[in-house]
């Protein structure tokens, strides 16, 4: 595929945070149909990344590139509405957007959200709250779908649910999918591939390739499914100071 | 005389109503504070150089918005305190000239506190026509604004141009300042657009009905209390919010008696 067919290229990306750089010429591509789990530890620049290749911040050298008329729905890692704004689902489906009733039922029925439409938005779980901004995310019938941490705040059913809502959509619709999450375990059947970093990137492949990497295996541990659980990273190249213990959830959402 | 005034304060109050609404969900209220107070010093100055009131208030509601905004982004002290530091500022700085201009102090009272004597007639037409302008400029905004306020990174990330629409917010808030201060006085402005939206709040089920819900709280305080007001003799402002402080409290008894006999029927 040649670099015009992109969907989304990132070139030599530098950024900094408070005089740290965060992103140390990060280049990614994005191509049409792909599926790319992105990974890393806590401050890794995950989520600077994706702000970048949405060009919401604009980094001190190199270059983001979207193809001509590309839609990206985005999903962030935060949402928090004031609970004086009183916002039914529907209407946060429809706003700022000319989508007709009829495109609002089905957008919920794709997502499961068609018993939240009437309810207000503030008083949403954890995961309906986020099937409703997945919803919102594909209202522009969107070429990229990026998703940050999707599924940080849901217990372990409720991920399973959600990512499988993901694969579903990615299944059916055509568009690509970029997501940074922790739990690649979950994702793994649908994920071409796995990007992992820390400020630049340190591999990248399919899973299966990935996970033979020697540099991933020094940084997440053999066991796949423990690696997400708890993972340490004791590679000693250039990576000073990231030596993180992640023992649970709990910590990673409260940091 | 009271008619064209009675219009004026209805067309006023029929934009602070949706205004009002960003100013509860954005937790606006000291900013508005602030503007209001930093009024006096946009009098003192159009006082000092000759130019209308409205267009002096307009300037400094202008001037503040920017030192706000770009003082935020130097991440030197938190907004509440910038903002005190700022209104306190814009107060003081108001005071102490109208009264090196010479200007009595009932004159400064009134502006305070708001009074009949102080609205010019001729203004009144222009203060139709600027606030409905406004109004239509933020129907215009509307749906933007109601994203940015849900979420300002979704809103970044679709495309609604985040800063301009903030500041266009805060200008809007300054039309409603300028216009308002005359009758309501500095110190009660706040309210004029907080209570009549909160009101609503109370019952709407949308940001919408919310709205218009302020809307007509707001007309209805000011259609009854200005004329309550000229009639008891009392200042025109602190009547006014009293009336809708009253409403307030109505449609909140009403809303606390409802969800209780609600409670108490067995769900259906």
């Amino acid at each position: 595929m040649s670099k015009s067919d992109l969907l989304i290229c990132a070139d030599n990306l530098c950024a900094s945070r408070q005089g740290r750089l965060v992103l140390d010429h990060v280049s990614l591509d994005l191509a049409e149909n792909d599926f790319i789990t992105l990974i890393g530890p806590n401050g890794a620049g995950k989520s600077v990344l994706l702000r970048h290749l949405l060009k919401l911040e604009t980094g001190q050298s190199g270059s983001v590139t979207h193809r001509e008329g590309l839609k990206i729905g985005y999903v962030p890692e935060r949402f928090q509405i004031d609970p004086t704004l009183p916002m039914p689902v529907k209407r946060f489906l429809s706003l700022n957007n000319t989508l007709k009733p009829d495109a609002i039922q089905a957008l919920a029925a794709e997502t499961h959200c068609e018993p939240l439409l009437e309810r207000p938005l503030a008083g949403l779980s954890g995961g309906e709250l986020q099937r409703v901004l997945l919803a919102r995310a594909l209202a522009a019938s969107p070429h990229v779908l990026m998703l940050d941490e999707p599924a940080q705040n849901l217990d372990v059913s409720g991920q399973l649910q959600f990512y499988q809502l993901i694969e579903d959509i990615f299944e059916k619709r055509d568009l690509s999918v970029l997501m940074v999450s922790h739990d690649l375990h979950l994702v793994m059947s649908s994920t071409r591939r796995v990007v992992c970093m820390y400020h630049h990137i340190c591999c990248s492949g399919a899973p299966e390739s990935v996970a033979r990497d020697p540099e991933f295996i020094s940084m997440f541990g053999k066991d796949m499914a423990q690696m997400m659980s708890v993972y340490q990273h004791s590679h000693n190249h250039d990576h000073h100071g990231h030596d993180h213990h992640h023992h649970d959830k709990d910590t990673e959402v409260s940091t | 005389m009271i008619t064209p005034v009675l219009l004026t304060a209805a067309a006023l109050a029929l934009l602070a109503g949706p205004l009002g609404c960003f100013v509860v969900w954005r937790r606006m209220a000291y900013f508005g504070d602030g503007l209001a107070h930093s009024a006096l010093l946009g009098v003192a100055i159009s006082l000092l150089i000759g130019i209308s009131n409205q267009l002096g208030m307009i300037l400094i509601a202008i001037a503040f918005a920017v030192a706000l905004l770009w003082l935020r982004t130097q991440r030197l002290l938190a907004t509440d305190t910038l903002l005190g530091i700022l209104a306190h500022a814009a107060l003081s700085l108001g005071i102490v000239s109208m009264a090196l201009l010479g200007m009595e102090d009932a004159e400064v009272h009134d502006y305070l506190l708001g009074s009949l004597d102080s609205v010019s007639p001729d203004m009144l037409p222009i203060l139709v026509l600027g606030s409905g302008l406004s109004l239509g400029l933020l129907m215009r905004l509307w749906p933007g604004l109601l994203l940015m306020t849900t979420s300002e990174e979704l809103a970044h990330a679709e495309g609604v141009p985040v800063r301009v629409y903030e500041f266009l917010l805060m200008l809007l808030m300054g039309v409603v300042v300028a216009g308002a201060v005359q009758l309501v006085g500095a110190l009660l402005i706040t309210s004029l657009l907080i209570i009549p939206a909160s009101t609503a709040r109370l019952f709407a089920k949308s940001p919408e009905a919310m709205g218009v819900g302020g809307s007509l709280i707001a007309c209805a305080s000011m259609l009854i209390g200005l004329p309550m007001a000229e009639k008891m003799a009392v200042p025109i402002g602190p009547a006014i919010v009293s009336l809708s402080v009253a409403v307030f409290l109505v449609v909140l008894g009403a809303k606390l008696l409802f969800d209780w006999t609600k409670s108490k029927k067995p769900a259906a």
